[in-house]
């Protein structure tokens, strides 16, 4: 089947697998992006009960919610060149890059408009009053005191996303992409030793992810300077 | 390009069939993870020399990396150490007997116990610590104060973190088709290879998980008001 596992090759397949990693990373900015700003025109039907659009909000974020990624990617991947062809132009050849951050990015807007709309729901109501009473009209109010104080209250989930977005990411070998994972699974079959290559990916992947969580961290720390600290049942000396 | 409505009927029909091994697979990961969580929990509250500190990087690890290099980790690595473990004691058996969703069920067990300590970890938090306090004060061990005050509460409280796991893991199953374990995802890639209707299958398998998550929110629900029920104000 195999041949012996061999350390060493983990730390040939490292740097190999990094070559790729500014690929995952665009694939993740891009999908990040796109689905932060239609997030938001999710969320905002979703926190005015705008009639109609409301609820075609609550069914697509129900949708993208409930629904594993691989299956949406699929779902993208093979509906694309489906409707594409509807209309007569052939994107069946089409690189599967841009199916999946897509989908990503689908993904990522339902899982954005949830969070925005619980930051906003966490801001006191009586900052929007007093926006009014001063004058400031609905979307004034809206942009410069709410929206601000929102985000600042999401940030952790935001960030929490941010990783599960970068794991999400690891599926895209499924359709094609080749990303760090794509690259992993070619190196697979080169060079017959797929545990070490799982490993190196592991390492990488886990290196992003604690990268990510410290700037999170620090980020959040310095957003949020002046809060008290809470004593909980971990602080406690029991013995 | 044929839009094939009647397939995606079929499809679905075939793939009904695997939901049990479907949601085995999102359960029992769950209820093993539970047990590997409480573990994690014990260790640091109180603050068992050595193992916090594997405690912090097993619960890091597991979550900052996706759940199907765990399977792959999980799948590639335990049956060569199997093997070797059972010539050594001469048990007979090979690790090629082990189906996959067996090391499937595994990895996402530790999986999982790295999401629930976090879960379990917040519920805790958000406990008064005058309750502990009050437990000791009128005599209870550490494992009764832990097993009739701590973790009650932190249970109660994380009923909705609970469910958002549960139906995150049943999303997670669908990383199992990579494996070639027939569970939704699975047969929808069988279903759909003789005739191409790919779209259509999926489309099947996504209205299956729809229904499935749509029915595990309600179980949420209910679950969030029965233990309301028990979170009255002080006297």
């Amino acid at each position: 089947m195999e041949n012996a596992f061999d350390m060493n090759m983990i730390g040939d397949f490292v740097p190999t697998l990094t070559a790729y990693l500014p690929v995952t990373l665009y694939i993740l900015t891009l999908s990040l992006l796109f689905g932060f700003v239609l997030g938001l025109f999710l969320a905002l039907p979703r926190i005015y009960n705008i009639p109609i659009v409301n609820q075609l909000a609550k069914v697509y974020i129900s949708f993208f919610r409930g629904t594993p990624i691989m299956v949406q990617l699929f779902i993208v991947f093979y509906g694309i060149p489906a409707l594409t062809g509807l209309i007569g132009i052939d994107t069946s050849k089409m690189d599967p890059f841009y199916a999946a951050v897509a989908t990503y990015a689908l993904s990522n807007a339902a899982a954005a408009a949830e969070i925005i709309r619980a930051g906003v729901g966490s801001v006191d109501k009586g900052q929007t009053e007093a926006a009014y009473s001063i004058g400031l009209s609905g979307s004034q109010a809206f942009r410069r005191i709410v929206l601000p104080q929102a985000l600042v209250q999401a940030f952790p989930n935001m960030g929490n996303m941010v990783i599960s977005s970068l794991k999400d990411t690891s599926l895209a070998f499924s359709i094609g992409v080749m990303d760090m994972s794509g690259r992993g699974q070619t190196l697979i079959t080169s060079s017959n030793h797929s545990l070490e290559v799982y490993i190196a990916l592991s390492i990488v992947y886990y290196a992003v992810a604690v990268l990510f969580e410290w700037f999170f961290r620090v980020a959040e720390k310095r957003i949020k300077k002046n809060q008290t600290r809470i004593v909980t049942v971990f602080d406690m000396n029991i013995h | 390009m044929q839009f094939d409505f009647p397939f995606i009927v079929s499809a679905m029909k075939e793939m009904v069939k695997t939901i049990p091994l479907t949601l085995m697979m999102a359960v029992l990961p769950i209820v093993f993870g539970f047990l590997v969580a409480l573990g994690n929990i014990i260790v640091r509250i109180f603050r068992i020399k050595g193992l916090v500190a594997c405690s912090r990087f097993y619960v890091s690890f597991f979550r900052s990396t996706p759940a199907i290099l765990h399977i792959m980790l999980i799948y590639l690595g335990i049956p060569p150490v199997a093997d070797q473990v059972s010539s050594f004691f001469h048990l007979g058996w090979s690790a090629n007997e082990i189906p996959v969703s067996m090391f499937v069920i595994m990895a996402l067990s530790l999986t999982a116990g790295a999401y629930l300590t976090e879960i379990i970890r917040s519920g805790i938090l958000a406990m008064d610590t005058g309750q502990v306090e009050a437990a000791y004060s009128i005599g209870l061990t550490h494992s009764q104060t832990f097993r009739r005050v701590i973790l009650p509460q932190a249970l109660m409280v994380s009923i909705p973190n609970f469910t958002n796991l549960g139906i995150g893991f049943l999303h997670t199953t669908s990383i199992a088709a990579i494996v070639a374990v027939p569970e939704i995802t699975g047969t929808a890639t069988i279903v759909a290879s003789d005739n191409y209707a790919f779209l259509e299958a999926f489309i099947g398998a996504a209205i299956i998980y729809w229904v499935l998550t749509l029915i595990l929110e309600s179980v949420n629900g209910v679950l969030e008001r029965k233990a309301a029920r028990f979170q009255g104000g002080t006297l």
